[in-house]
């Protein structure tokens, strides 16, 4: 049993770790490409036109390669997963149908005709498309984060006699606390994947010398959306998260943020250290006193319960996976917000296309975001382990009895040789966009 | 659980095949990036909608009783879907430019 659910749950992670690199940027680089073409209607400039498609162009194989790694994703529900699709789908089923139904369909309609329609529809209907792509694919992230959030934080369900979770009240799912938060985190994540996409972009033009003006344009925007939104991630929607992590899962709080024990006069904020799990303790820490309790209730001595405050089968069953994935994530937020600053000075003083330092690092700073955004997933997933809905029912309870551990094994490393396969394609064609640059068209 | 692999292997054979038919036939081919992309709606298209005939993933195991007849037509399908996909994206794209 226990190798059924490290088989199941290793597929799952790896397959939507794989998965997750894709919508991360489209969603994010819709909005970019409606900025785009919104600004060519505004002020005619053909560049933001010609950037609008070109982004399109990227958009549309990280949406093929999304639907791709999706489709793997719906099954595993029904293979590795059965047991928790039986006893959840009254509920799960709603929010997953409608992303299907309502978004799936509105953004590969819209992107169909956003990439062929231009001359047919004229502009302001392009522009039209354009926005209804960039709607479906955060109507996407809604429903998929309102199937989670209900995962973190149930709401409006009943359980029968026979264990079945049904919904009692539906508008609860969308109104659900842990939702908005959330949603407005990961989107916001998203965004700040996209613009450092775009700005590497640019930079890449720009130090090889060549589409200089797509570059300038590539980089300003991406520094400009980076900026901002590397804050919003961090203040309001971070905090605000981490307030719904102390107050709907404390157990998880106390182990994502390496607290072992609980003190009496206010908790420290860990800056680095490594849990000692056999000592229970962080080793070679550096930490500044007080400060997590100041920020999680604006309180210097509010007391914070340490993992010594729960039952071992209440705290998350990979104590330092969370810890590190976690603080991997806020180390890198805090890199963006610095190395975007500095790049959004500079743009200012208008030095930012000559300042090669600057440039290459804004160019291979490009893998981070998608870390970061990997690792807030991580986060927000093992911290809600042992439990696959938050304290109603556990991981264990969820997968299929039926499927061993050695099918589970050899289709995964069957995922693994296909998305080889799949990753370098998708290689090949997003460096053949790049390489060849937006294409400059008339009207 | 096999099934779930055959599913992935089917779109890999649509985009390979609408890959194929557009360098074999230039006025249909949207380049590679293109072709890509109509394989992989192509065939999930065609798969999806038809499948359920008999050749979709789960008919093909028949409950861990593999069935190669079924796996060779779903492939066929989906290499199919790979090949219309791109004939009817060209048309389309024709007429609306």
């Amino acid at each position: 049993m226990e190798d059924m659910l490290f088989y199941d749950r290793l597929q799952f992670a790896f397959t939507i770790t794989f998965h997750y690199i894709f919508p991360q940027l489209t969603m994010g680089l819709s909005l970019l490409i409606v900025f785009f073409k919104g600004k060519y209607l505004r002020n005619n400039i053909e560049k933001y036109n010609d950037a609008a498609k070109f982004f399109m162009k990227i958009f549309a194989i990280n949406f093929t390669m999304g639907v791709v790694t999706g489709i793997p994703m719906e099954f595993q529900f029904g293979t590795n997963w059965a047991k928790f699709s039986e006893l959840t789908g009254n509920v799960i089923g709603q929010t997953l149908a409608m992303e299907g139904m309502f978004s799936f369909f509105l953004e590969s309609s819209f992107l169909a005709l956003f990439i062929f329609g231009e001359k047919l529809m004229g502009q302001k209907l392009h522009f039209l498309t354009g926005f209804l792509v960039f709607l479906g694919s955060w109507a996407s992230g809604w429903f998929i984060l309102a199937t989670n959030a209900w995962m973190q934080h149930p709401v409006g369900y009943e359980i029968l006699d026979n264990g079945k979770f049904v919904l009692e009240n539906f508008s609860a799912l969308f109104s659900n606390p842990w939702l908005i938060p959330a949603f407005l985190h990961n989107q916001l994540a998203s965004v700040v994947t996209s613009s450092f996409v775009v700005a590497s972009i640019g930079a890449f033009y720009v130090l090889r010398n060549k589409q200089i003006e797509y570059g300038k344009l590539f980089l300003k925007t991406g520094v400009i959306f980076g900026l901002i939104s590397s804050l919003l991630v961090a203040f309001p929607t971070g905090d605000w998260n981490a307030k719904n992590v102390a107050k709907y899962q404390p157990a998880s709080f106390a182990a994502m943020e390496g607290i072992f024990e609980t003190e009496e006069a206010g908790a420290e904020i860990v800056l680095i250290g490594q849990p000692n799990m056999v000592e229970k303790k962080l080793d070679n820490k550096i930490a500044v006193p007080n400060i997590l309790s100041f920020l999680t209730y604006q309180e210097w001595d509010r007391q914070i319960p340490g993992m010594d405050h729960f039952k071992k089968e209440e705290l998350p069953d990979n104590i330092p996976a969370l810890y590190y994935s976690y603080h991997i994530m806020v180390g890198l937020g805090t890199i963006f917000i610095g190395v975007m600053f500095l790049s959004a000075f500079f743009l200012w003083r208008k030095k930012l296309y000559t300042l090669k330092p600057l440039l290459w690092t804004i160019m291979f700073l490009v893998p981070f975001p998608y870390i970061a955004n990997l690792t807030g997933w991580y986060t927000a997933e093992l911290g809600r382990q042992p439990y696959l809905v938050y304290g109603l029912l556990r991981t264990t309870e969820g997968i299929s009895p039926t499927v061993s551990s050695g099918n589970t094994l050899f289709t995964l490393l069957g995922f693994v040789a296909l998305y080889m396969l799949l990753g370098l394609l998708f290689l090949v064609l997003v460096g053949k966009t790049i390489n060849e640059g937006p294409k400059h068209q008339t009207h | 659980m096999t099934g779930t692999l055959i599913a992935l292997i089917s779109i890999l054979v649509g985009i390979i095949a609408a890959n194929g038919f557009g360098y074999t036939v230039k006025k249909y081919s949207f380049g590679i990036m293109g072709n890509t992309i109509v394989g992989v709606f192509g065939s999930v298209f065609l798969i999806k909608s038809f499948g359920r005939l008999g050749f979709d993933p789960w008919s093909i195991m028949n409950n861990e009783d593999f069935v190669g007849l079924r796996l060779v037509i779903n492939i066929v399908v989906s290499a199919l879907g790979g090949v219309v996909g791109l004939i009817l994206a060209k048309l389309l794209y024709n007429k609306i430019n």
